[in-house]
């Protein structure tokens, strides 16, 4: 007897399809993955299982660092959390309120605008939280 | 009271081994902790796990400060204890001594430790075991001298303050006798 689907079949095709419409629209993105807050994969874009495996754990430390150290530091809710390096950027973050919680992370090259990328993103998480809600 | 120094020590084990509640257990401020619901009930069935790290801190009568870091256990997250175990000086191994496959994680994080260069000192603590002479207690201690090695297995209620502490101070033993072991090499 196999185990039970870890996560809802709509979840996971509401994401692929918003990630897949992000990647598309997006300049500059390299992959993004979205995961469940406890670091497993439920949809990815442009990478492969090694990769996006790995990225979704990655994603949910560092959303929940994120929010431990705006909690620590007395702010409120973490909304976002950016690493630069030469060649581009990592982008993480969470989609409030949903069950279970998700973290989106993304990696974009250096072509990618910044200011695009965080508008887009919280397009698509915004987007992934109404489908799933509806 | 002089500053006696610090010492980084790290939790780590499989998941619902008890690293969090061992750290709670102990610590002199409210730990930091990253835990997060739970996708995953095959593997163990609770409620939360943490996904990054626990962190609490525990000041000793001689004024050592213990800066005390719990690992995620999923093998998922094996870059996270990559990452807190560097510069660790001793390392707590808990284990549930529960569960079936009690050696093959002892096995496992062993090896993940003694990886480690240098390798840091090591306490075993065994959970959930209903008597000292319990199985997976006798076979652990049975088992790392199998491996060559020589290491405190202790049965440990890790909600017991007292019995973390017990865990802490030998491996504070451990530490202060390996250093002298070195300087005398």
């Amino acid at each position: 007897m196999s185990a039970p689907p870890r996560f809802a079949q709509r979840l996971v095709e509401v994401s692929a399809q918003q990630l897949a419409k992000f990647g598309s629209e997006t300049p500059g993105i390299a992959l993004a993955v979205l995961s469940s807050g406890d670091g497993f994969e439920i949809a990815s874009h442009r990478a492969d299982k090694a990769v996006s495996a790995k990225i979704a754990a990655m994603g949910s430390s560092l959303q929940a660092l994120s929010e431990a150290i705006t909690r620590e530091a007395g702010l409120k809710d973490a909304r976002r959390l950016i690493i630069e390096s030469d060649n581009g950027c990592v982008l993480a973050m969470g989609i409030g309120g949903t069950n279970p919680s998700l973290s989106l992370v993304v990696v974009a090259d250096k072509s990618a605008s910044l200011g695009h990328l965080l508008w887009s993103a919280k397009i698509c998480c915004t987007s992934i939280s109404r489908a799933i809600a509806g | 009271m002089a500053d006696a120094g610090e010492l980084k020590i790290v939790f780590t084990g499989p998941m619902g081994a008890g690293k969090t509640t061992a750290i709670a257990a102990i610590s002199d401020i409210a730990p930091i902790r990253t835990d997060v619901a739970n996708n995953d009930h095959v593997a163990f069935d609770k409620e939360a796990t943490t996904v990054a790290l626990d962190y609490g801190q525990l000041a000793l009568d001689d004024g050592l400060v213990m800066r005390l870091y719990g690992t995620p256990g999923q093998e998922r997250f094996a870059f996270m204890r990559k990452i807190l175990c560097a510069g660790a000086i001793g390392v707590v191994l808990l284990i549930d001594g529960s569960r079936a496959d009690a050696l093959t994680s002892l096995d496992a994080y062993v090896d993940e430790i003694r990886a480690f260069d240098p390798m840091p000192a090591m306490v075993v603590g065994i959970g959930r075991c209903p008597s000292a002479d319990a199985p997976a207690l006798v076979q652990s201690s049975a088992h790392l001298e199998r491996l060559g090695l020589t290491l405190p297995v202790f049965s440990v209620d890790v909600r017991r303050r007292e019995d973390v502490m017990l865990l802490i101070e030998t491996l504070v033993c451990v530490i202060e006798a390996g250093a002298h072991t070195e300087e005398n090499a």
